[in-house]
Protein backbone atom coordinates (compact mmCIF):
# COMPACT_ATOMS: atom_id res chain seq x y z
CA UNK A 1 0.00 0.00 0.00
CA UNK A 2 2.70 2.80 1.06
CA UNK A 3 4.62 1.76 -2.59
CA UNK A 4 1.50 2.41 -4.25
CA UNK A 5 0.90 5.77 -2.77
CA UNK A 6 4.89 6.33 -3.56
CA UNK A 7 4.18 5.65 -7.21
CA UNK A 8 1.04 8.14 -7.07
CA UNK A 9 3.32 10.83 -5.09
CA UNK A 10 6.25 10.28 -8.24
CA UNK A 11 3.19 11.42 -10.79
CA UNK A 12 2.34 13.73 -9.10
CA UNK A 13 5.71 15.56 -8.83
CA UNK A 14 6.15 14.64 -12.15
CA UNK A 15 3.44 16.80 -13.34
CA UNK A 16 3.81 19.36 -10.74
CA UNK A 17 7.56 19.77 -12.29
CA UNK A 18 6.73 19.90 -15.96
CA UNK A 19 3.69 22.32 -15.14
CA UNK A 20 6.08 24.48 -13.39
CA UNK A 21 8.52 25.01 -16.77
CA UNK A 22 5.32 26.60 -17.73
CA UNK A 23 4.82 29.64 -15.30
CA UNK A 24 2.56 32.24 -17.20
CA UNK A 25 -0.56 29.98 -17.74
CA UNK A 26 -1.06 30.29 -13.69
CA UNK A 27 -1.41 33.52 -14.27
CA UNK A 28 -3.42 33.57 -17.32
CA UNK A 29 -5.85 31.42 -15.44
CA UNK A 30 -6.11 33.49 -12.40
CA UNK A 31 -7.23 36.05 -14.72
CA UNK A 32 -9.54 33.83 -16.76
CA UNK A 33 -11.68 32.99 -13.64
CA UNK A 34 -11.87 36.39 -12.83
CA UNK A 35 -13.47 37.44 -16.19
CA UNK A 36 -15.51 34.05 -15.78
CA UNK A 37 -16.70 34.99 -12.86
CA UNK A 38 -17.66 38.63 -13.74
CA UNK A 39 -19.37 37.47 -16.65
CA UNK A 40 -21.23 34.72 -14.53
CA UNK A 41 -21.82 38.11 -11.92
CA UNK A 42 -23.93 40.30 -14.59
CA UNK A 43 -25.62 37.59 -16.83
CA UNK A 44 -26.92 36.06 -12.98
CA UNK A 45 -27.98 40.43 -13.01
CA UNK A 46 -29.29 40.59 -15.79
CA UNK A 47 -31.63 37.75 -15.43
CA UNK A 48 -32.60 38.21 -12.15
CA UNK A 49 -36.46 38.12 -11.71
CA UNK A 50 -39.12 37.38 -9.09
CA UNK A 51 -40.03 34.25 -10.53
CA UNK A 52 -36.38 32.90 -11.65
CA UNK A 53 -36.12 33.88 -7.78
CA UNK A 54 -39.24 31.66 -6.63
CA UNK A 55 -38.15 28.87 -9.00
CA UNK A 56 -34.52 28.38 -7.07
CA UNK A 57 -33.69 27.08 -3.08
CA UNK A 58 -34.95 29.35 -0.56
CA UNK A 59 -32.42 32.60 -0.18
CA UNK A 60 -30.64 31.69 -3.05
CA UNK A 61 -29.00 34.23 -6.32
CA UNK A 62 -29.17 33.07 -9.40
CA UNK A 63 -25.29 33.94 -9.45
CA UNK A 64 -24.65 31.66 -6.67
CA UNK A 65 -26.67 29.03 -7.77
CA UNK A 66 -25.10 28.79 -11.19
CA UNK A 67 -21.90 29.29 -10.11
CA UNK A 68 -22.10 26.15 -8.05
CA UNK A 69 -22.77 24.46 -10.81
CA UNK A 70 -20.27 25.69 -13.23
CA UNK A 71 -17.33 24.90 -10.49
CA UNK A 72 -19.03 21.74 -10.15
CA UNK A 73 -18.84 20.80 -14.32
CA UNK A 74 -15.58 22.04 -14.57
CA UNK A 75 -14.71 18.95 -11.31
CA UNK A 76 -16.86 16.41 -13.24
CA UNK A 77 -14.95 17.29 -16.81
CA UNK A 78 -11.43 16.26 -14.70
CA UNK A 79 -12.84 13.18 -13.20
CA UNK A 80 -14.12 12.04 -17.02
CA UNK A 81 -11.46 13.25 -18.68
CA UNK A 82 -8.13 13.02 -16.99
CA UNK A 83 -7.75 9.19 -17.37
CA UNK A 84 -8.42 9.57 -21.03
CA UNK A 85 -6.16 12.17 -21.61
CA UNK A 86 -3.08 11.14 -19.47
CA UNK A 87 -3.00 8.21 -21.98
CA UNK A 88 -3.28 10.02 -24.82
CA UNK A 89 -0.68 12.30 -23.69
CA UNK A 90 1.67 8.88 -22.50
CA UNK A 91 0.84 7.47 -26.22
CA UNK A 92 1.17 10.50 -28.27
CA UNK A 93 4.73 11.48 -26.37
CA UNK A 94 6.26 7.79 -26.69
CA UNK A 95 6.56 7.54 -22.77
CA UNK A 96 3.91 4.92 -22.50
CA UNK A 97 5.98 1.81 -23.63
CA UNK A 98 8.97 3.11 -21.27
CA UNK A 99 6.44 3.41 -18.41
CA UNK A 100 4.88 -0.24 -19.26
CA UNK A 101 8.23 -2.13 -18.79
CA UNK A 102 9.12 -0.65 -15.27
CA UNK A 103 7.72 -2.34 -12.22
CA UNK A 104 4.04 -0.11 -12.28
CA UNK A 105 1.03 -1.43 -14.08
CA UNK A 106 -0.83 0.42 -16.51
CA UNK A 107 -3.64 1.21 -13.60
CA UNK A 108 -1.34 3.03 -11.31
CA UNK A 109 -0.43 5.07 -14.58
CA UNK A 110 -3.32 6.05 -14.97
CA UNK A 111 -4.19 6.63 -11.64
CA UNK A 112 -0.79 8.55 -10.75
CA UNK A 113 -1.24 10.62 -13.74
CA UNK A 114 -4.70 12.03 -12.60
CA UNK A 115 -3.54 13.20 -8.82
CA UNK A 116 -2.29 16.51 -10.44
CA UNK A 117 -4.98 17.27 -12.80
CA UNK A 118 -7.34 17.03 -9.67
CA UNK A 119 -5.35 19.23 -7.72
CA UNK A 120 -5.22 21.69 -10.49
CA UNK A 121 -8.76 21.78 -11.45
CA UNK A 122 -9.44 22.14 -7.09
CA UNK A 123 -6.85 25.22 -7.72
CA UNK A 124 -8.65 26.46 -10.22
CA UNK A 125 -11.57 26.30 -8.67
CA UNK A 126 -10.80 28.20 -5.29
CA UNK A 127 -9.39 30.67 -7.54
CA UNK A 128 -12.79 31.31 -9.24
CA UNK A 129 -14.98 30.75 -6.21
CA UNK A 130 -12.09 33.58 -4.37
CA UNK A 131 -13.03 36.03 -7.27
CA UNK A 132 -16.49 35.53 -6.97
CA UNK A 133 -16.60 36.09 -2.72
CA UNK A 134 -13.85 39.03 -2.93
CA UNK A 135 -15.85 41.09 -5.48
CA UNK A 136 -19.61 39.70 -6.14
CA UNK A 137 -20.55 38.65 -2.44
CA UNK A 138 -20.84 34.78 -3.47
CA UNK A 139 -21.55 33.60 0.28
CA UNK A 140 -18.72 31.38 1.64
CA UNK A 141 -19.22 32.76 4.96
CA UNK A 142 -21.95 29.90 5.47
CA UNK A 143 -19.92 26.99 3.43
CA UNK A 144 -19.45 23.44 5.75
CA UNK A 145 -15.75 22.93 4.21
CA UNK A 146 -15.72 19.36 5.79
CA UNK A 147 -19.51 18.79 3.79
CA UNK A 148 -18.15 20.00 0.46
CA UNK A 149 -14.59 17.89 0.64
CA UNK A 150 -17.20 15.03 1.24
CA UNK A 151 -19.27 16.09 -1.46
CA UNK A 152 -15.62 16.20 -3.89
CA UNK A 153 -14.59 12.98 -2.55
CA UNK A 154 -17.49 11.55 -3.38
CA UNK A 155 -18.34 12.79 -6.85
CA UNK A 156 -14.72 12.06 -7.56
CA UNK A 157 -15.15 8.14 -6.70
CA UNK A 158 -18.59 8.26 -7.95
CA UNK A 159 -17.55 9.28 -11.71
CA UNK A 160 -13.94 8.21 -11.55
CA UNK A 161 -15.75 4.62 -12.57
CA UNK A 162 -16.53 6.50 -15.96
CA UNK A 163 -13.48 8.29 -16.36
CA UNK A 164 -11.92 4.73 -16.16
CA UNK A 165 -14.30 3.23 -18.88
CA UNK A 166 -13.86 6.13 -20.93
CA UNK A 167 -9.53 4.96 -21.14
CA UNK A 168 -10.81 1.73 -21.52
CA UNK A 169 -12.65 2.97 -24.63
CA UNK A 170 -9.76 4.78 -26.02
CA UNK A 171 -7.46 2.09 -25.28
CA UNK A 172 -9.53 -0.04 -27.99
CA UNK A 173 -10.66 2.27 -30.25
CA UNK A 174 -7.62 5.03 -30.16
CA UNK A 175 -10.42 7.99 -30.08
CA UNK A 176 -13.36 9.24 -28.55
CA UNK A 177 -14.73 9.79 -25.22
CA UNK A 178 -18.18 8.67 -24.82
CA UNK A 179 -18.46 8.64 -21.40
CA UNK A 180 -17.95 12.35 -20.70
CA UNK A 181 -19.92 12.77 -23.81
CA UNK A 182 -22.82 11.46 -22.41
CA UNK A 183 -22.35 12.44 -18.98
CA UNK A 184 -21.73 16.04 -19.70
CA UNK A 185 -24.24 16.12 -22.39
CA UNK A 186 -27.29 14.74 -20.40
CA UNK A 187 -26.24 16.34 -17.31
CA UNK A 188 -26.10 19.52 -18.85
CA UNK A 189 -29.91 19.43 -18.76
CA UNK A 190 -30.88 17.00 -16.39
CA UNK A 191 -28.36 17.29 -13.78
CA UNK A 192 -28.85 20.58 -12.06
CA UNK A 193 -26.10 22.91 -13.51
CA UNK A 194 -27.63 26.24 -14.66
CA UNK A 195 -31.81 25.57 -13.77
CA UNK A 196 -33.06 23.57 -10.96
CA UNK A 197 -34.48 20.51 -12.23
CA UNK A 198 -38.08 20.84 -11.09
CA UNK A 199 -38.64 23.90 -13.80
CA UNK A 200 -38.42 20.37 -16.61
CA UNK A 201 -41.00 18.40 -17.69
CA UNK A 202 -42.06 14.72 -15.62
CA UNK A 203 -40.33 12.59 -17.84
CA UNK A 204 -36.92 14.62 -17.91
CA UNK A 205 -37.93 15.05 -13.96
CA UNK A 206 -37.56 11.02 -13.63
CA UNK A 207 -34.38 10.63 -15.63
CA UNK A 208 -32.89 14.01 -13.49
CA UNK A 209 -33.42 12.09 -10.33
CA UNK A 210 -31.95 8.57 -12.36
CA UNK A 211 -28.87 10.80 -12.65
CA UNK A 212 -26.20 10.80 -9.85
CA UNK A 213 -25.32 14.37 -11.15
CA UNK A 214 -28.37 15.86 -9.92
CA UNK A 215 -27.80 14.17 -6.40
CA UNK A 216 -23.98 15.14 -6.53
CA UNK A 217 -25.09 18.86 -7.51
CA UNK A 218 -27.58 19.20 -4.55
CA UNK A 219 -25.62 18.13 -2.05
CA UNK A 220 -22.35 20.69 -3.22
CA UNK A 221 -24.96 23.24 -2.62
CA UNK A 222 -26.26 22.52 0.14
CA UNK A 223 -22.99 22.03 1.63
CA UNK A 224 -21.65 25.46 0.16
CA UNK A 225 -24.03 28.06 0.35
CA UNK A 226 -26.47 26.50 3.18
CA UNK A 227 -23.70 25.26 5.26
CA UNK A 228 -25.10 21.60 5.59
CA UNK A 229 -23.53 19.04 7.65
CA UNK A 230 -23.09 15.39 7.00
CA UNK A 231 -25.65 14.53 8.28
CA UNK A 232 -28.12 16.58 6.29
CA UNK A 233 -26.81 15.36 2.66
CA UNK A 234 -25.83 12.11 4.23
CA UNK A 235 -28.87 10.59 1.36
CA UNK A 236 -27.08 12.41 -1.65
CA UNK A 237 -23.52 11.08 -0.39
CA UNK A 238 -24.54 7.83 0.05
CA UNK A 239 -26.12 7.51 -3.19
CA UNK A 240 -22.84 8.34 -4.61
CA UNK A 241 -20.74 6.23 -2.88
CA UNK A 242 -23.25 3.25 -4.35
CA UNK A 243 -22.50 4.77 -7.60
CA UNK A 244 -18.92 4.65 -7.30
CA UNK A 245 -18.65 1.11 -5.37
CA UNK A 246 -20.75 -0.08 -8.02
CA UNK A 247 -18.86 1.09 -11.10
CA UNK A 248 -15.64 1.78 -9.77
CA UNK A 249 -14.88 -2.61 -9.73
CA UNK A 250 -16.49 -3.01 -12.77
CA UNK A 251 -14.58 -0.42 -14.92
CA UNK A 252 -11.38 -1.91 -12.95
CA UNK A 253 -12.45 -5.15 -14.62
CA UNK A 254 -13.63 -3.68 -18.35
CA UNK A 255 -10.18 -1.82 -18.34
CA UNK A 256 -8.06 -4.87 -17.45
CA UNK A 257 -9.97 -7.01 -19.99
CA UNK A 258 -9.12 -3.94 -22.86
CA UNK A 259 -5.84 -3.84 -21.70
CA UNK A 260 -5.34 -7.64 -21.93
CA UNK A 261 -7.12 -7.51 -25.38
CA UNK A 262 -4.76 -4.74 -26.81
CA UNK A 263 -1.34 -6.77 -26.07
CA UNK A 264 -3.36 -9.50 -28.01
CA UNK A 265 -4.08 -7.45 -30.65
CA UNK A 266 -0.53 -5.55 -30.88
CA UNK A 267 -2.57 -2.30 -30.32
CA UNK A 268 -1.24 -1.30 -26.84
CA UNK A 269 0.58 1.71 -27.48
CA UNK A 270 -0.68 2.49 -31.24
CA UNK A 271 -2.54 5.95 -31.77
CA UNK B 1 22.22 -27.29 -42.95
CA UNK B 2 21.69 -24.94 -40.15
CA UNK B 3 20.76 -25.67 -37.04
CA UNK B 4 17.90 -24.22 -35.09
CA UNK B 5 14.72 -24.13 -35.51
CA UNK B 6 11.36 -25.80 -33.93
CA UNK B 7 12.82 -28.79 -31.24
CA UNK B 8 11.53 -28.98 -27.64
CA UNK B 9 13.53 -27.25 -24.96
CA UNK B 10 13.63 -28.07 -21.29
CA UNK B 11 11.51 -24.91 -19.31
CA UNK B 12 14.24 -23.86 -16.82
CA UNK B 13 17.83 -24.39 -17.86
CA UNK B 14 20.09 -22.66 -14.99
CA UNK B 15 22.14 -20.73 -17.30
CA UNK B 16 19.77 -19.83 -19.92
CA UNK B 17 18.81 -15.50 -20.33
CA UNK B 18 16.21 -15.67 -22.31
CA UNK B 19 14.22 -19.66 -23.34
CA UNK B 20 11.66 -19.16 -26.06
CA UNK B 21 9.66 -22.42 -26.81
CA UNK B 22 7.49 -23.33 -29.77
CA UNK B 23 6.65 -19.42 -29.63
CA UNK B 24 3.83 -18.10 -31.62
CA UNK B 25 2.08 -15.12 -32.22
CA UNK B 26 -0.85 -13.94 -34.62
CA UNK B 27 -2.20 -10.85 -34.92
CA UNK B 28 -6.19 -9.53 -36.38
CA UNK B 29 -6.00 -8.93 -40.20
CA UNK B 30 -6.05 -5.25 -40.73
CA UNK B 31 -9.25 -3.79 -41.49
CA UNK B 32 -10.78 -0.82 -43.24
CA UNK B 33 -14.11 1.38 -43.28
CA UNK B 34 -16.77 0.15 -40.62
CA UNK B 35 -15.06 -3.36 -39.75
CA UNK B 36 -11.68 -1.46 -38.32
CA UNK B 37 -14.65 -0.99 -35.55
CA UNK B 38 -14.61 -4.76 -35.05
CA UNK B 39 -10.98 -4.83 -35.08
CA UNK B 40 -10.83 -5.02 -31.97
CA UNK B 41 -12.74 -8.12 -31.37
CA UNK B 42 -11.16 -9.98 -34.31
CA UNK B 43 -9.80 -13.20 -34.12
CA UNK B 44 -5.34 -13.39 -34.19
CA UNK B 45 -5.21 -14.71 -37.76
CA UNK B 46 -2.02 -13.35 -38.98
CA UNK B 47 0.84 -15.35 -37.90
CA UNK B 48 3.66 -13.02 -37.27
CA UNK B 49 6.03 -15.66 -35.56
CA UNK B 50 5.82 -19.12 -36.29
CA UNK B 51 6.69 -21.58 -34.11
CA UNK B 52 10.41 -20.36 -32.56
CA UNK B 53 12.22 -22.41 -30.49
CA UNK B 54 15.90 -20.86 -29.30
CA UNK B 55 18.00 -20.62 -25.84
CA UNK B 56 20.18 -17.48 -25.08
CA UNK B 57 22.48 -17.95 -22.38
CA UNK B 58 23.94 -15.79 -19.91
CA UNK B 59 26.21 -12.79 -20.77
CA UNK B 60 25.52 -14.29 -24.39
CA UNK B 61 24.78 -11.45 -27.69
CA UNK B 62 22.64 -12.39 -29.97
CA UNK B 63 21.43 -10.56 -32.95
CA UNK B 64 18.11 -11.35 -34.99
CA UNK B 65 18.55 -10.46 -38.62
CA UNK B 66 15.60 -10.62 -40.85
CA UNK B 67 13.79 -8.57 -43.22
CA UNK B 68 11.17 -5.98 -42.55
CA UNK B 69 8.38 -8.23 -41.49
CA UNK B 70 10.21 -10.90 -40.43
CA UNK B 71 9.09 -10.97 -36.62
CA UNK B 72 12.16 -9.25 -34.73
CA UNK B 73 10.26 -6.13 -33.48
CA UNK B 74 7.28 -8.56 -32.04
CA UNK B 75 9.83 -10.86 -30.91
CA UNK B 76 11.43 -8.36 -28.50
CA UNK B 77 7.87 -6.96 -27.58
CA UNK B 78 6.72 -10.33 -25.92
CA UNK B 79 9.61 -10.55 -24.17
CA UNK B 80 9.36 -7.19 -23.03
CA UNK B 81 5.85 -8.11 -21.63
CA UNK B 82 4.17 -5.43 -24.39
CA UNK B 83 2.79 -8.26 -26.36
CA UNK B 84 0.95 -11.79 -25.02
CA UNK B 85 2.31 -14.64 -27.08
CA UNK B 86 -0.80 -16.78 -29.08
CA UNK B 87 0.95 -20.14 -27.94
CA UNK B 88 4.09 -21.86 -27.21
CA UNK B 89 6.20 -20.07 -24.20
CA UNK B 90 8.57 -17.40 -23.38
CA UNK B 91 11.12 -16.76 -20.68
CA UNK B 92 13.64 -14.33 -19.43
CA UNK B 93 15.83 -14.38 -16.25
CA UNK B 94 14.04 -17.68 -15.29
CA UNK B 95 10.65 -16.04 -15.67
CA UNK B 96 7.74 -16.69 -17.96
CA UNK B 97 6.22 -13.59 -19.48
CA UNK B 98 2.61 -14.91 -19.60
CA UNK B 99 2.29 -15.51 -15.31
CA UNK B 100 5.34 -13.47 -14.30
CA UNK B 101 5.31 -10.22 -15.65
CA UNK B 102 6.53 -8.07 -13.39
CA UNK B 103 9.59 -10.31 -12.51
CA UNK B 104 10.54 -10.31 -16.35
CA UNK B 105 10.39 -6.49 -16.11
CA UNK B 106 12.25 -6.40 -13.12
CA UNK B 107 15.40 -8.25 -15.10
CA UNK B 108 14.87 -7.05 -18.67
CA UNK B 109 16.14 -3.14 -20.28
CA UNK B 110 14.61 -2.33 -23.22
CA UNK B 111 15.60 0.30 -25.57
CA UNK B 112 13.03 0.31 -28.68
CA UNK B 113 15.14 2.74 -30.12
CA UNK B 114 13.08 5.48 -31.13
CA UNK B 115 14.39 8.67 -30.18
CA UNK B 116 10.89 9.89 -28.63
CA UNK B 117 9.88 8.39 -25.14
CA UNK B 118 10.65 11.21 -22.48
CA UNK B 119 9.03 13.71 -21.15
CA UNK B 120 9.88 16.99 -23.00
CA UNK B 121 10.20 19.65 -20.70
CA UNK B 122 12.05 17.74 -18.25
CA UNK B 123 15.81 17.39 -18.12
CA UNK B 124 17.86 14.20 -18.15
CA UNK B 125 18.17 14.08 -15.10
CA UNK B 126 14.87 14.47 -13.90
CA UNK B 127 13.74 12.04 -16.80
CA UNK B 128 15.95 9.31 -15.37
CA UNK B 129 15.86 9.45 -12.06
CA UNK B 130 11.83 9.52 -12.84
CA UNK B 131 12.05 6.50 -14.46
CA UNK B 132 14.22 4.92 -12.29
CA UNK B 133 12.31 4.99 -9.50
CA UNK B 134 9.69 3.11 -10.99
CA UNK B 135 12.03 0.31 -10.76
CA UNK B 136 11.34 1.07 -7.10
CA UNK B 137 15.21 2.05 -6.95
CA UNK B 138 16.63 4.07 -4.03
CA UNK B 139 17.51 7.52 -4.75
CA UNK B 140 21.26 7.23 -3.99
CA UNK B 141 21.48 4.45 -5.99
CA UNK B 142 19.84 6.23 -9.13
CA UNK B 143 22.41 8.83 -8.22
CA UNK B 144 25.16 6.99 -8.36
CA UNK B 145 23.97 4.96 -11.88
CA UNK B 146 23.25 7.97 -13.32
CA UNK B 147 26.54 9.15 -12.85
CA UNK B 148 28.22 6.34 -13.78
CA UNK B 149 26.06 5.49 -16.92
CA UNK B 150 26.72 9.16 -18.11
CA UNK B 151 30.41 9.51 -17.52
CA UNK B 152 30.29 5.84 -19.93
CA UNK B 153 28.00 7.05 -22.74
CA UNK B 154 29.04 10.60 -22.45
CA UNK B 155 26.39 12.36 -21.36
CA UNK B 156 27.35 14.60 -18.75
CA UNK B 157 26.62 17.71 -20.69
CA UNK B 158 22.79 16.47 -21.58
CA UNK B 159 21.74 15.64 -18.29
CA UNK B 160 20.39 19.16 -16.88
CA UNK B 161 19.11 20.25 -20.62
CA UNK B 162 15.64 19.63 -21.16
CA UNK B 163 15.41 16.94 -23.35
CA UNK B 164 13.60 19.09 -25.88
CA UNK B 165 16.64 20.78 -26.43
CA UNK B 166 18.48 17.21 -27.25
CA UNK B 167 19.55 15.43 -30.37
CA UNK B 168 18.14 12.19 -31.86
CA UNK B 169 21.28 10.40 -31.15
CA UNK B 170 22.03 12.04 -27.54
CA UNK B 171 18.26 11.05 -26.87
CA UNK B 172 19.20 7.69 -27.57
CA UNK B 173 22.09 7.49 -25.47
CA UNK B 174 19.69 8.82 -23.29
CA UNK B 175 17.31 5.71 -23.75
CA UNK B 176 19.92 3.36 -23.47
CA UNK B 177 20.79 4.66 -19.82
CA UNK B 178 17.45 4.52 -18.68
CA UNK B 179 17.36 0.69 -20.08
CA UNK B 180 20.45 0.03 -17.86
CA UNK B 181 19.72 1.84 -15.01
CA UNK B 182 18.37 -0.99 -12.94
CA UNK B 183 20.85 -3.03 -13.89
CA UNK B 184 18.98 -5.90 -15.98
CA UNK B 185 20.01 -9.25 -16.61
CA UNK B 186 18.87 -9.22 -20.00
CA UNK B 187 19.02 -6.17 -22.80
CA UNK B 188 16.28 -5.97 -25.41
CA UNK B 189 17.39 -3.74 -28.00
CA UNK B 190 15.42 -2.99 -31.57
CA UNK B 191 17.80 -1.22 -33.98
CA UNK B 192 19.55 0.35 -31.71
CA UNK B 193 21.83 2.60 -33.83
CA UNK B 194 19.00 3.23 -35.84
CA UNK B 195 19.41 7.50 -35.43
CA UNK B 196 23.18 7.66 -34.86
CA UNK B 197 25.92 8.98 -36.96
CA UNK B 198 28.55 6.99 -37.67
CA UNK B 199 30.83 7.56 -35.04
CA UNK B 200 28.33 7.72 -32.53
CA UNK B 201 27.16 4.31 -33.68
CA UNK B 202 30.81 2.71 -33.36
CA UNK B 203 31.04 4.40 -29.76
CA UNK B 204 27.67 2.85 -28.63
CA UNK B 205 28.52 -0.63 -29.89
CA UNK B 206 32.00 -0.20 -28.18
CA UNK B 207 30.30 1.26 -25.39
CA UNK B 208 27.52 -2.31 -25.26
CA UNK B 209 30.41 -4.43 -26.23
CA UNK B 210 33.47 -3.40 -23.30
CA UNK B 211 30.92 -2.44 -20.54
CA UNK B 212 27.72 -3.96 -20.89
CA UNK B 213 28.65 -7.24 -22.12
CA UNK B 214 31.98 -7.85 -21.06
CA UNK B 215 32.03 -5.93 -17.68
CA UNK B 216 28.66 -6.34 -16.70
CA UNK B 217 28.16 -10.48 -18.41
CA UNK B 218 24.52 -8.57 -19.24
CA UNK B 219 22.90 -10.66 -22.20
CA UNK B 220 21.97 -8.97 -25.11
CA UNK B 221 19.38 -9.77 -28.02
CA UNK B 222 19.11 -7.17 -30.22
CA UNK B 223 17.62 -6.69 -33.93
CA UNK B 224 19.65 -4.74 -36.44
CA UNK B 225 19.60 -4.33 -40.10
CA UNK B 226 23.65 -3.76 -39.57
CA UNK B 227 25.91 -6.03 -40.49
CA UNK B 228 28.74 -4.39 -39.24
CA UNK B 229 26.88 -4.37 -35.96
CA UNK B 230 26.38 -7.66 -36.01
CA UNK B 231 29.62 -9.30 -36.64
CA UNK B 232 30.79 -7.17 -33.58
CA UNK B 233 28.44 -7.56 -31.07
CA UNK B 234 27.21 -10.83 -31.88
CA UNK B 235 27.97 -14.23 -30.32
CA UNK B 236 25.15 -15.75 -32.63
CA UNK B 237 23.03 -14.82 -34.78
CA UNK B 238 19.79 -15.83 -35.34
CA UNK B 239 17.85 -15.56 -38.80
CA UNK B 240 13.94 -14.47 -38.85
CA UNK B 241 12.53 -14.94 -42.40
CA UNK B 242 8.31 -14.42 -42.30
CA UNK B 243 7.66 -15.04 -38.46
CA UNK B 244 10.33 -18.46 -38.46
CA UNK B 245 13.86 -19.09 -37.43
CA UNK B 246 15.74 -20.41 -40.17
CA UNK B 247 18.71 -20.76 -38.66
CA UNK B 248 20.44 -19.85 -35.29
CA UNK B 249 24.20 -20.31 -35.18
CA UNK B 250 27.86 -17.95 -34.73
CA UNK B 251 28.69 -15.66 -37.66
CA UNK B 252 31.44 -17.45 -38.41
CA UNK B 253 29.55 -20.77 -38.62
CA UNK B 254 26.83 -19.35 -40.50
CA UNK B 255 29.23 -17.98 -43.15
CA UNK B 256 30.88 -21.39 -43.03
CA UNK B 257 27.65 -23.87 -43.85
CA UNK B 258 26.29 -21.38 -46.58
CA UNK B 259 29.99 -21.29 -47.97
CA UNK B 260 29.95 -17.42 -48.19
CA UNK B 261 32.41 -14.77 -47.33
CA UNK B 262 29.87 -12.15 -45.71
CA UNK B 263 27.20 -12.43 -43.50
CA UNK B 264 25.03 -10.89 -45.81
CA UNK B 265 25.55 -13.67 -48.80
CA UNK B 266 25.07 -16.02 -46.05
CA UNK B 267 21.81 -14.25 -44.94
CA UNK B 268 20.90 -13.93 -48.98
CA UNK B 269 21.35 -17.62 -48.85
CA UNK B 270 19.92 -18.54 -45.92
CA UNK B 271 16.61 -16.59 -46.73
CA UNK B 272 16.49 -16.82 -50.19
CA UNK B 273 16.76 -13.30 -50.91
CA UNK B 274 18.44 -11.76 -54.06
CA UNK B 275 21.16 -8.62 -52.91
CA UNK B 276 21.85 -6.15 -54.61
CA UNK B 277 25.80 -5.85 -56.00
CA UNK B 278 26.55 -3.64 -53.06
CA UNK B 279 24.95 -5.65 -50.81
CA UNK B 280 21.49 -3.89 -50.25
CA UNK B 281 18.45 -6.13 -50.36
CA UNK B 282 16.86 -6.32 -53.44
CA UNK B 283 13.34 -4.39 -53.27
Amino acid sequence: MMQFLRDLLLFFRRDLRIASTYRSPFILEAVEALFGATTFYYVARFVDSPSLRAALPQGKTYFAYSLVGFVFFDYLNAALDTFDRSLQEARDSGTLEPLLVTQVSLPVVLAGSAFYPFAATTLRIAVYVGWAAALFDFPLNAANWLAVAAVLAATLLAFSGMGILSAAYLLLFKRGNPAKWFILGVSSIVGGMLFPVEILPPWLQVIAHLNPVTYALEAMRGALLDGAGISTISHSLLLLLAFGSFLLPVSMLVFSWVLRRTKITGTLTHS
Amino acid sequence: MFSGGRHAINSRVSDSAIILDSLEKSFPPASTGWRAFLQPFSNPTSPALRGISLQIRQGEAVALLGANGAGKTTLLRILATLLLPTRGRASLAGHDVLTEPAAVRRHLGYHAGSDLGFYARLSGRQNLSFFGRLHHLADDFIAARIRLLAERLGLQNALDRQTRTLSSGTIQRLSLLRALLHQPKVLLLDEPTRSLDAIAAAEFRRFLKSDVLARQGTSLLFASHTMQEIEFLADRVAVLEEGRLLAFDTPTALRAAAQSPSLEEAFSKITGRRLHPAGEEAP
